[in-house]
């Protein structure tokens, strides 16, 4: 019995050290402890292996049918991991509907893209840029193949690959590359801004204007952290203690095309998805952290810089007098009731701007760990 | 030769050795069973088409097909057992591809699965019924992990869950339309899905089917008829809630696009002796 015990003890042993020693779990996230772990899907641990991976692919333009667009094309640091455009333009020139979302933080989305709720986890995401062809964004799907050779045949890819998954017996699959990709994405995290030193005690971190624009942000007056609320600004974020998913999507009255709260026909958010009405027009709330960085604004870019943006929400949705889009969203049925409307005075309106800019973390957007390997 | 062909071309083999096994042991065996292969034909209206024909051609053509039963003449159902050695099917599920790459196909794949081959006991058939679409367990697992042919990037609708039951598009001269069908509205998450409000699988009942004999043809006139396809301006649809451009085939499918659930008949699939 004894011999039994101490065997199974050795094997455990052994097993743990292996555990180890094959990088599986040597990943250190450099978070305060004030802010929470992202959540890490379980059949994808983070390694310090499958985040260098994900990084070189992140930034690998032959991950593209024609090789000209890596992810980064439309995912740029210095912007947040945006791509300034109001329409995301695939490889082969084809506009996308929705604007490139930022990706700062994106481990503590609860659901990923603009609109879709069936989305929660980073790897199944990718799949869409990387293999859709409605509309065709890197438009990879008939190289598959190609890829699989890509991770095989190149030293640094080579190696990488069987370091980071180590314990498949044939590790270059997409599979696998779309996991590193998503474990290198999910450590692009942001708590350096000005905001985030003030509420870790420095109180001169924020200027006076900024510290009032706080103060209207979380007012029940402009009503802006409803949806914006929490340490992401968003009120869909998750985190890996986190004990209830918050989900949202609301219409911010963009649209009203027909009286009724239509939107444009390609754009019709979480309707699209589910074919309830209700749901027209409704989108997720994107995380404010980076914003001043992130203009144009909105799912489809129609809104180009921040100041519109204010004067849209104190207007509690937009007119647009003519043209295809010609209707007035304030009036929309399936508007959120957190969009009322509002009156600011011009001072009110630049506080409130300063705390929006306070929010930009100007090391994320410049760090080494997150840029183009391929550039260094 | 990609290594596509390659194993193409590996379970022809091993396919042709598979068969000689299954007639020398039907030799011994009381009832052996019946070998049967079902073609499939892109037409429209009568005429065979394909991605090069002049003036009205394919650009796609790709389809799922499950559930496949053939009816006796006492009215009995049996089960398709499909070979699953061949590239293209798996025990009780196909692939049928008939776009070869060319002409107006250019988004499509050089490799051509125009048939189904699998084994009933014999019989006289008169019916055969089938649904175009992938059984909802595998319709919404890890397309990444899927066994051959749910593993064709291609035919796989990343942000709806689920596969594109079918693929098919016609351009003319002066325009096109192309029609994707799977299932929408579906609720939960991409690992864990728990229904979808919009099934939108195709039922297909065929009467006097006579396997042997007869191919289905998929006339591609009927299930664009009532689309814009003669106004010039290309569309489409994607089994979208918005999209009205759906309406007309889905109801050529026998679907009523409204809810999702089988309408009636669908006229698209027919016998073509």
């Amino acid at each position: 019995m004894k011999a039994v015990v101490l065997v199974l003890g050795a094997i455990v042993m052994l097993a743990i050290a292996a555990w180890w020693l094959t990088g599986e779990n040597n990943y250190e996230w450099q978070l305060s402890p004030d802010y929470p772990l992202p959540r890490v899907p379980t059949d994808n641990a983070m390694s310090a292996a499958k985040v260098e991976l994900g990084r070189w692919l992140f930034y690998d333009t032959r991950l593209s049918g024609n090789k000209t667009m890596s992810c980064a094309s439309c995912h740029i640091q210095v912007l947040a991991f945006t791509d300034g455009k109001s329409r995301a333009i695939g490889s082969t020139g084809e506009v996308h509907p929705r604007a490139s979302m930022s990706l700062v933080n994106i481990a503590y989305a609860s659901r990923l893209t603009w609109a879709n709720p069936l989305l929660d986890r980073l790897e199944d995401q990718a799949l869409t840029p990387l293999l859709g062809d409605d509309p065709v964004e890197m438009g990879l799907g008939g190289q598959v193949e190609d890829f699989s050779a890509l991770l095989r045949s190149e030293s640094r890819y080579k190696k990488l690959t069987r370091q980071a998954f180590s314990d498949d017996r044939d590790p270059f699959s997409l599979l696998n590359g779309v996991r590193a990709i998503s474990a290198f994405v999910r450590t692009i995290v942001s708590f350096e801004s000005p905001y985030d030193h003030y509420m870790n005690g420095d109180d001169d971190a924020l200027s006076s204007a900024a510290l009032r624009g706080m103060e209207l942000f979380f007012s029940e007056r402009l009503e802006c952290f409803h949806c914006h609320g929490g340490f992401n600004f968003t009120d869909s974020t998750t985190h890996a203690s986190a004990n209830v998913e918050q989900v949202g999507y609301h219409n911010t009255g963009l649209y009203n095309l027909d009286g009724n709260g239509a939107y444009p026909s390609d754009n019709t958010g979480l309707y699209d998805m589910t074919g309830e009405r209700r749901d027209t027009g409704r989108f997720k709330a994107p995380s404010l952290r980076n914003v001043a960085v992130t203009a144009p604004y909105m799912h489809d870019g129609s809104v180009a810089t921040l100041s519109e943006v204010i004067r849209h929400y104190e207007r509690g949705g937009r007119l647009i007098e003519e043209g295809d889009h010609a209707g007035d969203g304030r009036l929309s049925p399936f508007k959120s009731e957190f969009v009322r409307g509002f009156e600011l005075t011009n001072d009110e309106r630049q506080d409130l701007t300063e705390f929006l800019e306070s929010l930009t973390d100007a090391q994320v957007l410049s760090d080494e760990q997150f840029s183009n390997p391929f550039s260094n | 030769m990609s290594s596509l062909q390659r194993r193409y071309h590996g379970v022809v083999r091993f396919h042709l050795i598979f068969t000689a096994i299954i007639l020398l042991l039907g030799t011994s065996c009381a009832e052996p069973y019946l070998g049967v292969k079902i073609p499939f034909v892109a037409t429209w209206g009568g005429a065979t088409i394909g991605c090069s024909s002049a003036d009205i051609a394919l650009s796609d053509l790709r389809f799922y097909v499950s559930e496949i039963e053939f009816t006796d003449d006492r009215g009995r159902a049996f089960a398709l057992g499909l070979h699953d050695d061949l590239q293209w099917q798996q025990a009780d599920l196909a692939l049928i591809d008939l776009e070869d790459g060319e002409g107006g196909c250019d988004n499509g794949t050089r490799e051509v699965f125009a048939y189904l081959v699998g084994s009933l006991p014999p019989g006289d058939y008169k019916g055969l019924q089938f649904t175009v679409g992938v059984p909802f367990a595998r319709n919404h697992a890890n397309p990444l992990m899927a066994r051959t042919p749910l593993d064709d990037p291609a035919m796989h609708w990343h942000w709806r869950s689920g596969y594109k039951f079918l693929r098919a598009g016609i351009r003319t001269p002066s325009d096109s339309f192309w029609i994707h069908v799977g299932s929408a509205g579906c609720e939960g998450t991409v690992r864990d899905i728990s229904g979808c409000r919009f099934p939108n699988r195709i039922a297909v009942e065929l009467e006097d089917f006579s396997p042997g004999q007869d191919a289905i043809a998929v006339n591609l006139k009927a299930l664009l008829a009532g689309t814009g396809l003669t106004d010039g301006v290309p569309s489409d649809c994607s089994s979208g809630p918005p999209e009205t451009s759906c309406v007309a085939p889905f109801a050529a499918l026998g679907i009523d696009f409204e809810s999702g659930q089988r309408s009636g008949q669908q006229n698209v699939f027919s016998v073509r002796q």
